[in-house]
């Protein structure tokens, strides 16, 4: 047995170590991605780098503020950056037990996504003018089954976890006898829906999209620049990053180390590197094989998910019965 | 002395009283302040609350619960004289049931009459849709009071009964009645603040979202204690009663802010305000952060609240019988959805009335508010902070009026701690800062906004033409158009509104139509009428002494 000192030490370094590597590699996953879905579609693509070489370009430009926007026009972007920074930070990367793991409640999460979305979209409300607008108007559409949804699947995870932090599921799921369970699939299935709604990607909005009309993540975004910009996008890739950890801290907790076991730590973080790798290019694949739809089937698309969910916590309910 | 013969008038303070007292401090307190100390009414309307928080006996509590109805009639009377008759009629009925239910034995009887009675005076679905009409009718003061305060009255007396004088008698489906008119409060509430244009109104649509959840808390808590599980009792009443307190602080505060922009622009419909931080800095600050109070985010006020209560929802589909526990995952979902439509509500708030363009020139020349409301608005500012930041400290306190509730309730700590995250924030922002300022490139150059490519507005426009920016009703439209018009029908009715009260308005006409009918009967009808009746009285007579 450790004795105290030495692994809260331990947890502190696993801490620091996660925020530097998430806070680093979130540009580096967006590369992949785009790579990738490149190459799926035969061409060449841009660099691995490219998002690196995009922020430092918005590091060094000026800033420039729209004279119809009010004060707060600066403030939105930091908030944005803020909430999910935080959430980042709570989730696990590629080991459990850090020292953000007790306030990794997963409403608390829930509610750091709620900041960013709100503070997207009063960015987006910011100028007045019809893009921003109207792309709030969907953001707020959408999020509304995107939230019902994820507090459906989590009742799932906490039945079978019995814990409601993100840590405490992602332990219980790596150690315990969960099995393979058919409340599990349709829980993935409502939780990757959610992800690629609120990480903007296809089928509900387009990332490499061009035209301002069918944007929606883009679109709020569109009068920024600069500095502010460079904290907009690269929240969009740490919001990447993170729904990666969540979906594979849940899904795919094999191989975690533990914080206050350093021997465990090479071997997580190369299955942390893989598992990103994989689900990066699974999105990727996923993207050029579907089309994006059009606003109103995104309710339907997230309905379904929210269904899911509820199926998933039905099936645990009558599992339950019949095995006691 | 009075009161009733021979018993006369008590008051009697206990933990609850004391509680709902303090809920009903500050605000009564900021509505003096923005300026309602000098009305007659609006004093007889507080000393009304009062008598009903701290009264001792059935008869003190349904004097001092009708002197608040009669004055908060008259005080929207002064406001508005169309929602008035509503109101009282509405004030009536909850008066028909709650004064039988107080003095009859503990049973379920009096437990529906109390919920029927109460659930009117406090906007709980069905019996919801006088209040988005009654509450932005009065001046902005006493709107606050009757959002934040006369509402949480209503709430005290179920509390009080459903839990300490009818305890005896408790049945779990007491609990689950309650679930079920807040998850239809919190839908409706949400989607209607969702989509109404006027500021007071969706800020009392909101309200009845509130009162959802407290309900909801409530029910959960009730329904627990019923079937002795104390821990989840606990839960539920924590999170009731949190949402009680964070909710008459933000809210008073947004009902004075309204009544500031009311007094600035001369309307509260969102569709001709916007701009408005420009000319009102540091009355859209206020109003900012009563907003995110009402969009519970992390480290607001709601927060904490929200969070207790889906944790009870959640323990609550946990164990128990399969359909309950279907239930209450429908009922997660239904408040996920309440929770994302009460930010877009915020948003929609802020961002269309505060940010943006002016929409109209009274709106572009809108000065900040008068110094009085601003601080009564800073003063609920200010006790926000601690409920937002130490919710644990709040919560510590409740624990007194949690044990007079559920003796047996087994109290947990709470897992949502907002310190570290800001903590962690202000780590994260003081990291980016630093870079920003070491390597970015500092400084800001103001210009036209891009706006996709278009042109400038010619010079006549100097806020750009306003036809080219979302309304309040453009934002809400993606909304309106995939849920509002399945949930409330076309036209965004309430479904309280064509369920309930359309046929109710009906049978009035008809029985009043009748009656006018009887009352214009000429003399030969009167006589034929009466004739009649007694051929066929002692036909009767006749046929009963044969048989």
């Amino acid at each position: 047995m450790l004795n105290f000192p030495l692994v809260f030490v331990l947890r502190l370094v696993a801490t620091l170590l996660h925020a530097a590597l998430v806070f680093a590699v979130a540009p580096l996953l967006l590369g992949v991605v785009t790579k990738c879905r490149a190459w799926a579609l035969g061409r060449r693509g841009p660099p691995f780098l490219q998002p690196y070489h995009h922020l430092y370009k918005c590091l060094r430009k000026s800033a420039l503020v729209p004279e119809t926007a009010t004060e707060l026009f600066a403030v939105w972007p930091v908030a944005v950056f803020l909430a999910t920074g935080v959430a980042v930070l709570l989730v696990p990367g590629f080991c459990t037990g850090l020292l953000t793991a007790p306030l990794s409640d997963f409403i608390t999460l829930i509610g750091l996504f709620a900041i960013a979305r709100a503070a997207a979209m009063l960015g987006g409300l910011e100028t007045g003018f019809g893009f921003g607008g109207a792309a709030a108007g969907r953001e707020a559409l959408f999020s509304v089954f995107a939230e019902a949804a994820l507090l459906v699947v989590l009742l799932g995870f906490v039945l079978l976890a019995h814990s409601a932090t993100v840590d405490g599921i992602s332990v219980a799921f790596a150690t315990g006898h969960i099995g393979i369970s058919v409340s599990l699939g349709f829980a993935l299935a409502a939780l990757l829906a959610v992800a690629l709604t609120e990480t903007g990607r296809i089928p509900t909005d387009n990332p490499a999209g061009h035209l301002e009309l069918a944007m929606v993540h883009e679109a709020m975004m569109l009068e920024y620049s600069g500095r502010f910009l460079l904290l907009l996008d690269y929240a969009a890739m740490l919001r990447l990053l993170l729904w990666m950890d969540l979906t594979g801290t849940i899904f795919l907790p094999f191989g975690m180390a533990r914080a206050d076991d350093i021997l465990s730590w090479p071997g997580g973080l190369l299955l942390w590197v893989v598992k990103l790798g994989a689900m990066a290019a699974v999105l990727a694949l996923f993207e050029v094989s579907t089309a994006k739809m059009r606003v109103f089937r995104v309710p339907e698309f997230l309905g379904a998910a929210m269904l899911l969910g509820i199926l998933a916590g039905v099936f645990l309910f009558v599992a339950a019965r019949i095995g006691s | 002395m009075v009161g009733l013969p021979g018993q006369g008038m008590h008051v009697r303070l206990d933990a609850l009283s004391l509680l709902f007292l303090c809920i009903l401090g500050p605000q009564v307190l900021a509505s003096a302040v923005a300026g309602m100390r000098g009305s007659v009414t609006f004093w007889v309307f507080v000393l009304g609350m009062v008598l009903a928080l701290a009264a001792g006996d059935a008869f003190t509590l349904i004097f001092g619960f009708e002197l608040m109805s009669a004055a908060s009639w008259l005080l929207v009377l002064q406001g508005d004289q169309k929602p008035a008759a509503f109101y009282i009629t509405i004030a009536v009925f909850s008066a028909v049931c709650l004064i039988p239910a107080v003095f009859l034995p503990a049973g379920s009887v009096a437990f529906v009459l109390i919920v029927l009675g109460t659930g009117a005076k406090a906007g709980l679905a069905p019996l919801h849709s006088w209040l988005p009409k009654a509450h932005p009718a009065p001046p902005a003061g006493v709107s606050a009071v009757m959002s934040g305060g006369m509402v949480k009255v209503a709430l005290y007396v179920l509390i009080r009964y459903a839990f300490m004088v009818l305890a005896p008698a408790a049945q779990p489906w007491w609990g689950v009645v309650l679930i079920v008119a807040g998850i239809a409060s919190v839908v409706i509430g949400a989607l209607r603040a969702m989509l109404e244009v006027e500021m007071k109104t969706m800020l009392a649509c909101s309200t009845v979202e509130h009162v959802g959840l407290i309900a909801v808390g409530l029910g959960i808590a009730l329904r627990a204690k019923a079937m002795g599980d104390p821990a989840l009792a606990a839960l539920g009443l924590q999170a009731a009663l949190l949402c009680a307190v964070a909710h008459a602080l933000f809210k008073p505060l947004l009902f004075l802010g309204a009544g500031e922009v009311k007094h600035a622009v001369g309307t509260t419909s969102l569709n001709w305000l916007g701009g408005l931080m420009r000319g009102q800095p540091r009355l859209g600050g206020l109003m900012l952060l009563g907003a995110a109070g009402m969009a519970a985010l992390p480290l607001g006020p709601g927060f904490a609240p929200e969070f207790l209560l889906l944790h009870a929802v959640i323990g609550a589909a946990a164990t128990g019988g399969i359909l309950a526990r279907i239930g209450f995952t429908a009922a997660l979902a239904a408040l996920g959805l309440g929770a994302a439509l009460a930010l877009g509500a915020a948003v929609r708030l802020i961002g269309i009335g505060f940010l943006g363009r002016p929409r109209s020139l009274h709106a572009a020349a809108a000065e900040d508010g008068r110094r009085g409301p601003l601080i009564g608005m800073a003063l609920l500012a200010g006790l926000m902070l601690p409920v937002a930041l130490l919710p644990s400290l709040v919560l510590a306190a409740l624990v007194p009026v949690v044990r007079l509730l559920a003796p047996q309730a087994q109290l947990q700590a709470l897992a949502y701690a907002p310190l570290p995250l800001v903590l962690l924030a202000f780590i994260i922002a003081a990291a980016a800062g630093f870079v920003l300022q070491r390597w970015g490139v500092r400084g800001t150059r103001e210009v036209a906004a891009w706006n996709g490519g278009f042109g400038r507005a010619p010079a006549w426009l100097p806020f750009g033409d306003p036809a080219t920016q979302p309304s309040a009703t453009g934002f809400a439209e993606p909304v309106a158009r995939a849920i509002a018009r399945g949930v409330l029908g076309r036209d965004a009715t309430d479904p309280a509104e064509l369920y309930l009260m359309d046929p109710l308005r009906l049978l009035h006409l008809r029985g009043v139509r009748v009656a006018e009918r009887i009352r214009r009967a000429t003399i030969r009808e009167r006589l034929a009428f009466v004739f009649a009746a007694l051929v066929l009285f002692l036909l009767a007579l006749g046929l009963a002494e044969g048989g």
